[in-house]
């Protein structure tokens, strides 16, 4: 698989705050999540289909394709070394994406959209590969995207590519002249490692047949009964979104790399939202992720799940308001693995290792502690399970087609590597294959499956009992308990504070005096990178995969991030800003209790098991 | 069948047809990427087999009037007064869209909808909430035929739209305080209720086939000018249902539908001038779009004008003198220059105007040439044998349309207006219109200009000619097609000496204005041309040719691009295709 996968429509799913280099995860449970569970209704792996039958995705068709690509990318390239400048480098990436989507709510379908498109990016460089037009500020010169024909037109297809091509080559040689003049007037950097690392070409045709994509009329039926569920209880605003995706990925560049991938997910996303009596907006979600259409789960499951949600609104429209707070406080394996991609995973993205913007928290700590040495964390798209638990941050070549690799991030507390694309950083001249972007976006490091193990390990059970144990010994009323969270975000610019916000969603205080938990609401955990890190005092021993959505300069990825449960001696929170809308003055409307009107079976009542 | 028509390359089958309003309120962060997405992917969807028919509309206006009903009985906030109007309205959306570029379908979508937007005024027909976030939620709504779905949605909305009209009533209270207002008029005008349900619209059944290889033929005859940059085909068949439902009691439903096909090109000259032209053709029914030999008539022929555009001389740097506008050309002019003069808006508050634009202070005061006369008509479906577009029985304000004379005798003798009153016009002539997710303001419906004293075409021809003479101009001008903001796309010098014509680029307009058209407009023709514009709020404008004593034409300022950097990719065939 390479890594790149059609996830503009999901974009709009995520909260995008506008501050330049924020990012956020919209962070969804792959259920269940605890790795050490086998259970059979995890996702499989998606087993290797070498099968010869498997003609659909490399037939004669598609060679016909890779040859119209090839033959119009080096005639492009040969025509414009003629020139003055000339680019040293042309890569044509064109995805062919095949989607569904539906949205129901209550019972009803919004919408239901089957799309076909195809889409080429022309990433171009002119200069060298130390220094060429994708230089800092502009990066984004280095690629143009259009639609390419469905129909594999030999010559609409070329047409179209050398349009694209030549409107590229005017904006990468107008940001080149910019970047020398740059260059020339202004201070030098401190760090003067080239725009593009020198790496060789890869190959690979995945043969594998992608799943038939699901009938358009059995997920709107889907997403009726899932969305009736809801109907047994009073929340206010519910949506299904059911999405599958199938991708077929060429990337062909002068360098002579060939990379044909296909990727397929399907989800199903289900969330609900409740206003409390003071204004606050709450909200729970559940996300069901695989690699095969056959696995969306069954109504029960839903029921399940959606029982949970909003038992779970209901429980924190009546909690109380949380107060701030610093003091000891537990993560849930999927808690902690949000906040290791939020506060850790970001800061070891490559780019954000140069620049003069950049915060660069980690930049000048390698070969130095940063965690714990009983903690470890590395980045490992190659791999495709854990515990079960499909990876949604899976791929075998990144987006520049360098194949994927398993980074040491951080080996017994002391930070090793950063996650590299093709844009070089001091002292890490090479890709380790995590340059990734959304369709239409310049490659840059990103995250995959980030991956956190600890060495000091402690039962689940007695890692809440050393909890109390702690918040006894600082006086403590409280500790706060973190067990589901709903995103985060990350600033790393260097105007703004280091900082990071995680959004938690169930919170709970922890008692030392042996009450029961008690469920807050309107918690936001705060602090900064160096310091929060080093008061990882203990984790437990399973390990929680949290499968996600990232949204950052590169635009949206699949990611996932593990982690154990995780013991911090001193954490820090402040209240959530709310807004002060009342819930509605009416009650919904009578008539929960009618059929949901589905077309392809018997009538059930709503909810109906 | 209608005249040619000229539009932009690109904004004419984009998929992202609906405005989307601001001012929702405080609202669930779901719904605004909600509508966003779906308003994106409206036209981007499948391919598959023809979806079953939609569901009949009785479902949907029977959840309305029942949510309606609880709304008006129970809906009350303590320390907010309950409302004095409701109003729920509905556009259902269903659309096919393909497009081709170069002989190859590039994407081919279908997709449906059913966008809400409710408004809930409180305080009353003199000053009420209508202000800011007051203005209207937006929402989308199940396709399915399930009431208690569809009224959870309204609900929702509803509550909303009551909450915001809250703090909008406070909100504008506060503002005005500043304000002095000289002629305060009212903020609603009062209305009948009215009971209109009217057959509701389908998408043809038809097989689309044909008319993608269409496209794809049309857009393969590219072929015959290999140094075209750019040329595509695109098609749109689309319906828009519409349902109202308000507390005063009215209940309306009605549907329409539209069939577009359209050719687009651009080439560069020798110099890099970009030149563009397109066509498009509009039609209510399958049966009504031209047969397809047509339509590959009508490409070769667009094909043949970039020929001749790019050989073309360029314009001189200023021409002063007569300037004669076919009635294509003429029905454009109407469009940008007459039309948006017409409507009767409501000025910003607390702003003393009648209303806004050029004509504001013009009411009974002569705005063009006293021969001229200009009608708006909602009730006409053709106009000397072509299509019109803008017909409908009630505006999206439940008020039956009207037709109404708004120039006469080169007098503006009235304006266009729905439900917001103004200075002088305090009942609504059935002009309140939106799009899917806008609030209703006033809008043309088939807006005809007309001449009490026609000149046939070659008369006008001969007076052309004659003024020139007049000046001592060795030619006068002849603009046969223009683009969207009047962009000259087909101009000719027709010379004094022989009548003949010259095709020449590179123009724009010095000082085509109201002045202008109430100055210099001479004559005008009998026989009108049709410019439609389908998106958003559908409406026509139709004109005669016009014929203008003195206009400024100049050369165009715009820089110029370079040409391709290298040449483009040769035809896999060897011959160039035979266009007839």
């Amino acid at each position: 698989m390479n890594s790149r996968k059609a996830v503009l429509r999901l974009r709009f799913l995520v909260l995008f705050l506008p501050v330049i280099l924020l990012t956020l995860i919209l962070l969804t449970q792959s259920a269940p999540a605890h790795a050490r569970t086998s259970d059979a209704k995890n996702a499989k792996a998606k087993k290797d289909q070498k099968s010869s039958s498997a003609a659909a995705a490399a037939g004669p068709g598609e060679a016909q394709l890779l040859a119209i690509f090839e033959k119009e990318l080096h005639r492009g390239q040969t025509e414009l070394s003629k020139l003055d400048p000339a680019p040293y480098f042309v890569s044509y990436n064109i995805t062919d994406s095949d989607s569904l989507a539906v949205i129901g709510t209550q019972g009803g379908i919004l919408t239901s959209t089957h799309d076909r498109e195809r889409v080429a990016d022309v990433s171009m460089r002119i200069g060298k590969p130390d220094l060429d037009n994708t230089h800092e500020r502009d990066r984004n010169s280095g690629i143009t995207s259009g639609a390419l024909p469905l129909e594999n037109d030999s010559d609409a297809i070329a047409r179209t590519l050398w349009h694209l091509t030549y409107e590229e080559y005017r904006k990468a040689s107008k940001a080149y002249t910019n970047v020398k003049t740059k260059t020339a007037v202004r201070a030098k950097d401190e760090d003067e490692s080239p725009d593009f690392s020198v790496e060789k070409p890869s190959s690979y045709i995945d043969t594998a047949a992608p799943p038939a994509m699901p009938d358009q009329k059995a997920w709107e039926d889907l997403a009726r009964r899932y969305s009736a569920a809801f109907r047994r209880y009073q929340i206010q605003e519910s949506l299904v979104y059911i999405y599958g995706g199938n991708d077929r990925s060429y990337l062909i560049t002068t360098e002579g790399t060939k990379i044909v991938t296909t990727d397929a997910i399907f989800r199903v996303m289900i969330e609900g939202e409740l206003l409390a009596d003071d204004g606050m907006r709450l909200e729970r979600a559940e996300t069901f992720q695989y690699s095969d259409p056959s696995k969306l789960p069954a109504q029960a499951e839903v029921d399940a799940a959606v029982k949970k949600i909003a038992d779970d609104l209901n429980a924190l429209r009546a909690a109380p308001l949380a107060e701030p707070f610093s003091g000891p406080a537990l993560l849930s394996g999927r808690a902690a693995a949000v906040f290791f991609h939020e506060v850790l995973g970001h800061r070891v993205e490559g780019q954000r290792q140069k620049g003069r913007e950049e915060g660069q928290t980690f930049t000048k700590k390698v070969n130095e502690k940063i965690l714990p040495d009983f903690l470890s964390v590395t980045d490992d798209p190659t791999l495709r399970t854990l515990g079960g638990t499909e990876l949604s941050g899976y791929y075998r070549y990144d987006d520049e087609g360098m194949p994927a690799e398993r980074v040491e991030v951080v080996k017994d507390g002391v930070l090793k590597n950063f996650l590299m694309g093709r844009m070089p950083v001091k002292n890490f001249g090479s890709s380790n294959g995590h340059g990734r972007a959304q369709a239409g976006k310049m490659p840059v490091g990103r995250q995959g499956n980030l991956i956190v193990t600890s060495s000091n390990t402690v039962p689940d059970a007695q890692l809440r009992a050393r909890f109390i144990a702690d918040i006894k010994k600082q006086g403590k009323p409280y500790g706060l308990y973190f067990e589901d969270i709903e995103g985060g975000f990350t600033l790393t610019t260097r105007d703004l504070p280091q900082a990071f916000q995680v959004l938690p969603v169930m919170v709970w205080r922890v008692y030392a005096d042996g009450r029961p938990d008690e469920l807050v609401r309107g918690v936001d955990i705060v602090g900064t990178p160096l310091t929060t890190l080093t008061q990882i005092e203990a984790t437990g021993d399973t390990t929680s995969v949290f499968n996600g959505i990232c949204g950052a300069e590169s635009g949206s990825v699949p990611v996932s991030a593990a982690a154990p449960m995780i013991l911090f001696s001193d954490m820090e929170v402040q209240k959530r800003k709310y807004g002060d809308t009342r819930p509605p003055i009416l009650p919904p409307p009578p008539g929960a209790d009618q059929p949901v009107a589905v077309k392809n079976g018997a009538n059930e009542k709503g909810g109906a098991q | 069948m209608t005249k040619t028509k000229t539009a932009t390359i690109t904004a004419t089958m984009t998929c992202v047809r609906l405005a989307l309003k601001s001012g929702y309120g405080l609202a669930s962060h779901l719904r605004a990427p909600l509508i966003a997405f779906v308003s994106i992917f409206l036209l981007c969807a499948a391919n598959l087999p023809a979806r079953a028919a939609n569901p009949s509309g009785d479902v949907l206006l029977r959840a309305l009037k029942e949510e309606m009903e609880r709304s008006k009985a129970q809906l009350k906030m303590d320390n907010v007064a309950a409302p004095y109007y409701i109003e729920y309205r509905v556009t259902e959306l269903d659309a096919f869209e393909a497009s081709a570029i170069f002989g190859a379908l590039r994407s081919q979508q279908r997709g449906s909808g059913r966008f809400l937007r409710v408004v809930v005024r409180i305080g009353d027909y003199k000053q009420d909430s209508y202000y800011g976030s007051g203005e209207g939620t937006v929402d989308m709504v199940p396709l399915d035929d399930d009431v208690f779905a569809i009224r959870h949605r309204v609900w929702l909305a509803t509550d909303r739209a009551y909450k915001a009209a809250g703090e909008a009533l406070s909100a504008k209270q506060a503002a005005l305080k500043q304000m002095k207002v000289d002629q305060p008029v009212d903020d609603f005008a009062q209305a009948t209720a009215v009971q209109s349900i009217e057959p509701l619209a389908r998408l043809s059944t038809a097989d689309f086939t044909p008319w993608l290889r269409l496209i794809e033929e049309s857009s393969g005859l590219y072929r015959s000018d290999p140094l075209l940059q750019h040329f595509e085909s695109a098609l749109r068949f689309e319906v828009v249902n519409h349902y109202f439902v308000n507390s005063e009691g009215t209940v309306a439903c009605s549907g329409s539908s539209q069939y577009t096909i359209l050719v687009a090109g651009s080439t560069q000259a020798a110099d890099g001038m970009l030149l563009q032209r397109s066509h498009q053709d509009e039609a209510r029914d399958l049966a009504g779009l031209p047969a397809r030999e047509k339509f590959l008539q009508t490409t070769a022929h667009m094909l043949e004008t970039l020929k001749q555009l790019r050989e073309a001389p360029v314009v001189e740097e200023e021409y002063r003198g007569p300037i004669l506008f076919s009635n294509d050309a003429a029905s454009s002019v109407v469009t940008e220059l007459i039309q948006p003069n017409l409507l009767g808006k409501k000025p910003k508050l607390g702003e003393n105007g009648r209303t806004t634009g050029p004509w504001s202070s013009s009411y009974k005061m002569r705005v063009l040439p006293d021969f001229i006369n200009v009608v708006d008509d909602p009730a006409l479906t053709t106009l000397a044998g072509q299509p019109l577009f803008g017909d409908y029985k009630l505006d999206d304000e439940g008020v039956k349309a009207q037709r109404v004379p708004l120039v006469e005798k080169g007098q503006l003798v009235s304006y266009l207006i729905g439900r917001e009153p103004i200075r002088d016009f305090a009942v609504s002539n059935g002009h309140g219109r939106a799009s899917a997710t806008g609030g209703p303001e006033p809008h043309a419906s088939n807006l005809i200009l007309e001449s009490a004293d026609p000149r046939p075409d070659a008369e006008l021809r001969k007076k052309l000619i004659e003024l020139a003479k007049q000046r001592n101009l060795p030619y006068g001008m002849y603009v046969e097609t223009l683009g969207p903001g009047l962009e000259l796309r087909l101009l000719y010098r027709v010379y004094t000496s022989d009548g003949h014509q010259e095709l020449v680029r590179g123009a724009v307009f010095g000082d085509l204005d109201v002045r202008s058209l109430r100055n210099e407009l001479v004559a005008a023709g009998g026989a009108p041309a049709i410019e439609s514009h389908l998106e958003s709020v559908p409406f026509s404008v139709a004109s005669p040719a016009l014929l203008f004593d003195e206009l400024q034409i100049k050369r165009t300022p715009a820089s110029k691009l370079g040409l391709p950097e290298y040449a483009p990719p040769p035809l896999s065939d060897s011959a160039a295709a035979v266009v007839k």
